[in-house]
């Protein structure tokens, strides 16, 4: 029974750790006002890009970095079409997400159904070996250490820092924020870019840890679970980083619940995760105020300087 | 010469296809088109459809030309795709997923004179035949050497959706685990989706914790389960292709399907104008399923068993749902001395008796 609630809780951590990656970074640029959609795309390009540079250079660093670069790039076309040329948000954030997807097969093309040793676990001597504990909490590879430390960040960047300020600024009114000075268009491209970036980091840990292997489709839908825990964790990281362990925790339940054999239909438990997940954030965010308040109020929105 | 075009998203492929298709040539050769709702990795179904291919252009050398169409979806790409061919002057063609049927049957009766196979349907025409494999065959061999190679005496199946080719597989691996072990009992986990290789890997894990020490990976098309198993120390058996290198040391069995003995034939058959539109169930007998890479970890006399029964399945002497077979709430589906009709097989919506998980309703 125990192993079971370690396989269970220390599953939750690997689980949550894509989704944690890409909403960190579509915080960050929806609190700067944009909205961006592509993320399953961006994802796919990151997971193409991770998996195929560390087969072919056997460096799980530069499979991470190349994936990051690779969907900031991809992320890039998105902040040209909506911030040079003030396309629809909504509809440039699927058109991309739509080039990456096809653009991942083009990466993998070459690697379809192949597998990778996964990335090794940390060498935490005796806090590995303590009970229980041990295996929940230690048992990891850097990279889920990483996303924990990047809830931290983006949280105290965004609610504590100068910088976080003024991303805030140019989320809520980017008129006020260019008429004292901000360069709106440049801290926006600057978020998207870091937005891709998270989002090619959360598809690497799929293909390099997670699920350590390559197949065409392979985000299977994270992508859309991240954009919907933004917006139900009220642009908050710790609360996003709740939902994400949430999901994480119910999907695999609903795994070990079919094995269990109770007599559930299978169809209920497998939409269990989506429910659970938006059921329980809407609750905690039902005060209206509080959504006013968190909600950046230029989001989605195209903007472009006066003379 | 070999017309290879890959097309990877909608928008880019009426061009593509435009383009690649449009170089038609007067025609000596005997043209096949073939198109996988896949790409054809190195292992998995689209994997499978292609060896087929391959053995056809090895059995008839020049006299034949292949034009290959990868990853399209069901649908109106599907029969656009098919038009192109035709339109194209093929004189088959191989659809490769189920998916295509309805697209298939009004492309066949739009076109009489090219005949087709169609993957896994359930339709006929005069020009258009199917094939299917007797997968609970092989299943119920791999379900023996998983009864004897399990301690725990818990097998975990990862399976996608509760469609009857899935359950017969299901049930004739309990059935084949049951005669070595008739302790055994049997869980499977749902994914409810055809492709989440992550939900396969963790549903893997989730089995492995819950004690089971051979897991069966049915119509995944990615190693996934088969790499988790390995990592874990467990052994698994999984479906389509020999999954050996992902798994050397704890892969049990791979339930391998093959076609090329039934192209090669229907490819005959086009050519010399004898071409009938039947429905093809290929098993054991017919070479077009296999069990391989049978572990040796078996002792010989097991592995001698194996082998008897693989034997007498291919002599027709031996059916894996021979009676008495038991359905899950108790009640006796096939009686002693009687075996299940084929037609009761393609409908099968029953879990036998030793299986703990239920089907999903």
């Amino acid at each position: 029974m125990l192993d079971s609630i370690v396989f269970l809780l220390a599953g939750t951590l690997a689980a949550a750790t894509p989704l944690l990656f890409a909403a960190m970074g579509e915080a960050v640029v929806e609190k700067a006002g944009v909205l961006n959609l592509s993320i399953e795309g961006m994802m796919a390009v990151g997971a193409a890009t991770g998996f195929a540079v560390a087969t072919i250079s056997g460096s799980y660093v530069s499979g991470f970095a190349m994936a990051a670069i690779g969907s900031a790039i991809l992320s890039s076309i998105f902040a040209v079409l909506v911030l040079f040329f003030l396309a629809n948000q909504v509809a440039a954030g699927l058109a991309v997400g739509i080039l990456g997807l096809g653009f991942s097969v083009l990466i993998g093309k070459n690697h379809e159904g192949q597998t990778i040793k996964s990335l090794p676990d940390l060498e935490l001597g005796w806090l590995s070996e303590l009970p229980f504990v041990g295996g929940v909490l230690f048992s990891h590879d850097l990279m889920l250490y990483v996303a924990i430390g990047m809830i931290i960040l983006v949280w105290w960047v965004l609610s504590h820092s100068r910088l976080g300020l003024i991303i805030r600024a140019v989320g809520e009114s980017p008129d006020a924020a260019s008429a004292i000075g901000y360069p709106v268009v440049l801290i926006r491209f600057l978020a998207i870019l870091f937005g891709g970036a998270m989002a090619g980091l959360g598809g690497a840990y799929l293909t390099l840890s997670y699920t350590p292997l390559w197949a065409e489709g392979l985000v299977a839908g994270r992508g859309w679970i991240v954009v919907a825990l933004v917006v139900f964790g009220m642009w908050r990281p710790l609360r996003i980083a709740l939902g994400a362990y949430l999901f994480g925790a119910v999907s695999l339940l609903e795994l070990f619940i079919q094995g269990q054999g109770f007599s559930i239909p299978s169809q209920l438990l497998s939409a269990m995760p989506y429910i659970i997940t938006i059921v329980i954030l809407v609750i905690m965010s039902r005060n209206p105020r509080l959504i006013r308040l968190n909600h950046p109020a230029s989001l989605g929105q195209s903007w472009h300087r006066n003379a | 010469m070999k017309n290879r075009i890959r097309v990877f998203r909608t928008a880019a492929l009426t061009l593509a296809a435009t383009l690649t298709l449009g170089t038609a040539q007067a025609q000596e050769t005997f043209r096949i088109g073939y198109i996988y709702p896949s790409p054809a990795a190195d292992v998995g179904w689209a994997h499978e459809l292609d060896e087929g291919r391959r053995a056809v252009e090895e059995h008839f050398g020049d006299q034949v030309e292949s034009v290959i169409v990868e990853n399209i979806p069901d649908g109106p790409d599907a029969a656009r795709i098919m038009n192109q061919l035709a339109a194209q002057g093929v004189d088959m063609m191989m659809l490769g997923s189920f998916g295509y049927m309805n697209d298939g049957l009004k492309t066949a009766k739009r076109y009489p004179d090219i005949d087709f196979i169609h993957a896994s349907g359930y339709k006929t025409l005069d020009n258009l035949g199917n094939f299917l494999t007797r997968n609970h065959e092989s299943s119920y061999v791999a379900g023996m050497a998983a009864g004897y190679v399990s301690k725990s005496n818990v097998i975990g199946m990862v399976a996608s959706y509760a469609i009857p080719e899935v359950i017969g597989i299901i049930n004739a691996f309990t059935l084949g685990a049951q005669e070595t072990n008739p302790d055994i009992s049997i869980k499977i986990v749902w994914l409810n989706s055809w492709f989440d290789p992550s939900k396969a890997q963790e549903s893997a894990r989730s089995l492995i914790a819950q004690q089971s020490d051979v897991i069966f990976s049915i119509y995944q098309d990615t190693p996934s389960v088969v790499t988790v198993a390995e990592e874990e120390g467990v052994y698994v058996v999984n479906t389509s292709s020999d999954m050996k290198p992902y798994a050397p040391t704890y892969l049990l069995a791979s339930m391998k399907v093959s076609w090329g003995d039934y192209f090669i034939e229907q490819v005959q058959a086009s050519m010399d104008d004898s071409f009938k539109g039947e429905s093809f169930w290929g098993g054991m007998a017919d070479n077009a399923v296999s069990v391989e890479s049978i572990s040796d970890d078996l002792s010989t006399e097991q592995r001698a068993t194996l082998d008897a029964r693989i034997a007498a399945i291919t002599a027709g002497e031996f059916h894996p749902f021979s009676g008495p077979v038991i359905d899950q709430s108790g009640q006796e589906i096939v009686a002693e001395g009687d075996t299940l009709s084929d037609a009761d097989l393609l409908g099968i919506s029953w879990l036998v008796q030793g299986i703990e998980t239920r089907l999903p309703q």
